[in-house]
């Protein structure tokens, strides 16, 4: 298979106001395709977007609600942008988050001895490097053999699910648990929470910590410069003496195990332990964050925060009205679809 | 016990091998089709819904069929006309044709997850008389509904369009190279598109088989991924339409026997990778030799 069409590398150095109006333009259309979809269930769709933003950023309350969505976003985003960049299509974070969720579970289950200042640390290092292990055979396969990382990562994604699957079924199943779930990790394990009554958590400080390390490395280190670089032009990039091969395999790597800190933010922050059904596609929409995004720093901490509204008020909005919450799925995938739409390339002829 | 395994593995290989020679026509063309999962969940709900409402199986595939065709129309419009990434957009339209299904469901039914209709018409199934009391062979060719005579009849067809016919040709020209093509005088765009209404065509056929054919209800998880497998069978194949049939059978015997493994003490969640470590396996093999190939030139 061929590259895709639009490296998403080209996305960078976007002026801040474009990068704006081009994050914008597939989230308008999104909503006017779904509010199509909703008229058709006979709701008003001004209506139900505006309890959508009411319920997303209406109090503190809401918006710290909303910021704890967009923590895991944050890490899928950033994840797979640094593999993007380096021109790599990976699509496999998603199988990292469960990857990632289950090590941190398991750790935070199993060493309940240890204290929280060894304990914590430990289980966000677990889950950052089992993330990044995943990611070594699909990394490995495209960077000496140049094999297909968009049709790999995507295999490893089920592969990963069915594994967890596996694993809190039989050999990781708490016990006396009916549902296939791991044991709650231990009270020192778990991310502290940065407000009363919200599940927002010291993840989220982790993850603003991430895009602001990003936003360096891509404007004032070597390596961030070489990875745009390669990622532009391969070929050019190893005429100038770089080795490309070994480049992409650690943004392969690197993007894994933001996947994975994703998963064990998620385990240790929000669900205490591994269940099956863990991540309700993170990786994906992490996919949607980054394109959204642009691969810009900061466009990618928007678009996260702006999914995780989404999530965040679907899940309310059912509630208080009888809108199903998979308006937020279609929103999500539909915004997806118009990021990479080039609606200036339907004026033109085909040259 | 071999009987039964023999009939279950080729029950559970007509949807793969549905889509998969729809996803192979399209990858043909050009175009890598991540979304027929969605497409194939669409032809699963629209079959069953017709197949309850009309009483008519025939009625049922055509709509279902037509269905995923205009799926992938969309599809490939966007990937066509608005140049977006075909991965992306494929990823997208699983993303949203679940979520839309749900949603129907929930506001047009009024269920959550599941879909029952009274007096659904399943696809006939046909009794070979003579054949089907003889081992192994009854099992391989008596008591299939219509579905798998025509999943595997496309077999030879696909493969004799595409090596014997002029529409055949075109189509792996403009997968070859959409200039080259475009200087024969040929419309890539257009040949492109209407690969992607056969596999969304094919891919609604065999949610159509999920739905009226095995179950009878419809599911929002109905599909169990088999979009993807089907991806994975005609990358197994590397296209050929007799060795993406090898592959689908492969894998249905695999969905078959994790079935049958199940309450055996093997775990049938590491059974249903096995068709995802293969794809895995086999591209590695595939960069290996065309690496091996490439490196003795130089």
């Amino acid at each position: 298979m061929a590259m895709p069409s639009t490296n998403p590398a080209t996305y960078t150095g976007f002026s801040a106001l474009k990068l704006i109006g081009t994050a914008l333009l597939p989230f308008a259309l999104a909503l006017v395709v779904a509010g199509v979809v909703l008229a058709m269930a006979g709701h008003n769709p001004f209506d139900v977007y505006r309890l959508l933003a009411l319920e997303s950023f209406g109090s503190s309350k809401r918006i710290a609600a909303t910021m704890a969505a967009a923590t895991p976003l944050i890490f899928t985003g950033l994840g797979t942008a640094v593999a993007f960049r380096a021109g790599a299509f990976n699509v496999g974070v998603e199988g990292c988050v469960s990857i990632g969720g289950l090590a941190a579970a398991y750790v935070g289950f199993t060493f309940v001895t240890l204290p929280a200042a060894l304990l914590l640390p430990f289980a966000m290092l677990a889950a950052a490097l089992a993330g990044l292990a995943w990611m070594i055979i699909p990394g490995l396969l495209k960077a000496r053999l140049d094999a297909d990382e968009v049709v790999t990562t995507l295999m490893m994604n089920f592969i990963a699910v069915a594994i967890a699957t596996w694993l809190v079924n039989g050999p990781l199943l708490a016990v006396g648990s009916a549902n296939s779930a791991t044991p709650m990790v231990a009270e020192a394990a778990r991310l502290p929470r940065l407000m009363r009554g919200s599940t927002l958590n010291a993840g989220f400080l982790i993850a603003l910590i991430c895009v602001l390390l990003y936003w360096l490395w891509g404007k004032r280190t070597a390596l961030g410069f070489e990875t745009r670089l390669a990622g532009m032009s391969p070929r050019f990039a190893t005429a100038t003496g770089m080795n490309v091969p070994r480049l992409v395999l650690k943004m392969m790597l690197l993007s894994g195990a933001l996947g994975g800190i994703a998963g064990g933010t998620h385990a240790l922050g929000n669900v205490y332990r591994y269940v099956d059904g863990f991540s309700p596609g993170y990786g994906f929409v992490g996919i949607a964050v980054a394109l959204l995004g642009r691969g810009n720093a900061w466009g990618i901490l928007m678009a996260a925060i702006l999914f995780g509204a989404l999530s965040t008020s679907g899940a309310t909005i059912q509630l208080f009205s009888d809108v199903p919450i998979e308006i937020v799925d279609i929103l999500q995938g539909m915004v997806m679809i118009f990021a990479v739409a080039r609606f200036g390339a339907l004026g033109r002829k085909a040259a | 016990m071999l009987d039964n395994l023999i009939h279950a593995a080729l029950i559970m290989t007509t949807p793969i091998l549905l889509a998969a020679l729809g996803g192979l026509i399209n990858r043909t063309g050009g175009i890598v089709n991540i979304g027929l999962d969605s497409m194939m969940l669409f032809g699963a709900m629209t079959a069953l819904i017709v197949a309850a409402d009309n009483g008519s199986w025939l009625l049922a595939l055509a709509v279902a069929g037509g269905t995923g065709a205009f799926i992938g129309g969309l599809m490939s419009l966007v990937i066509t006309r608005l140049k977006a990434n075909e991965i992306i957009v494929g990823l997208g339209f699983s993303i949203v044709a679940t979520g839309l299904a749900r949603f129907i469901l929930k506001s047009t039914y009024g269920v959550s997850g599941t879909l029952r209709l009274p007096d659904v018409t399943r696809l006939p199934v046909i009794d070979i008389p003579g054949v089907a009391d003889v081992p192994v062979l009854g099992a391989m060719l008596s008591g299939h509904n219509v579905l798998t005579w025509f999943a595997w009849g496309m077999v030879p067809a696909a493969a004799w369009f595409l090596v014997r016919t002029r529409a055949g040709l075109r189509l792996r020209a403009t997968g070859a190279g959409e200039k080259a093509a475009r200087s024969l005088g040929l419309r890539p765009l257009a040949i492109r598109d209407a690969s992607t209404l056969f596999a969304g065509f094919m891919a609604g056929l065999a949610g159509a088989y999920l739905s009226i054919g095995l179950v009878g209800i419809f599911n929002e998880g109905i599909t169990a991924g088999r979009g993807f497998i089907a991806l994975a069978a005609f990358y197994f194949g590397r296209n050929h339409p007799v060795m993406t049939a090898l592959g689908a059978l492969l894998f249905g015997f695999f969905d078959a026997l994790q079935i049958r493994l199940q309450g055996r003490g093997f775990p049938p969640e590491l059974v249903q990778t096995l068709p995802y470590v293969m794809v895995i396996v086999i591209l590695a093999m595939l960069a290996w030799s065309a690496k091996k190939r490439n490196g003795a030139r130089t």
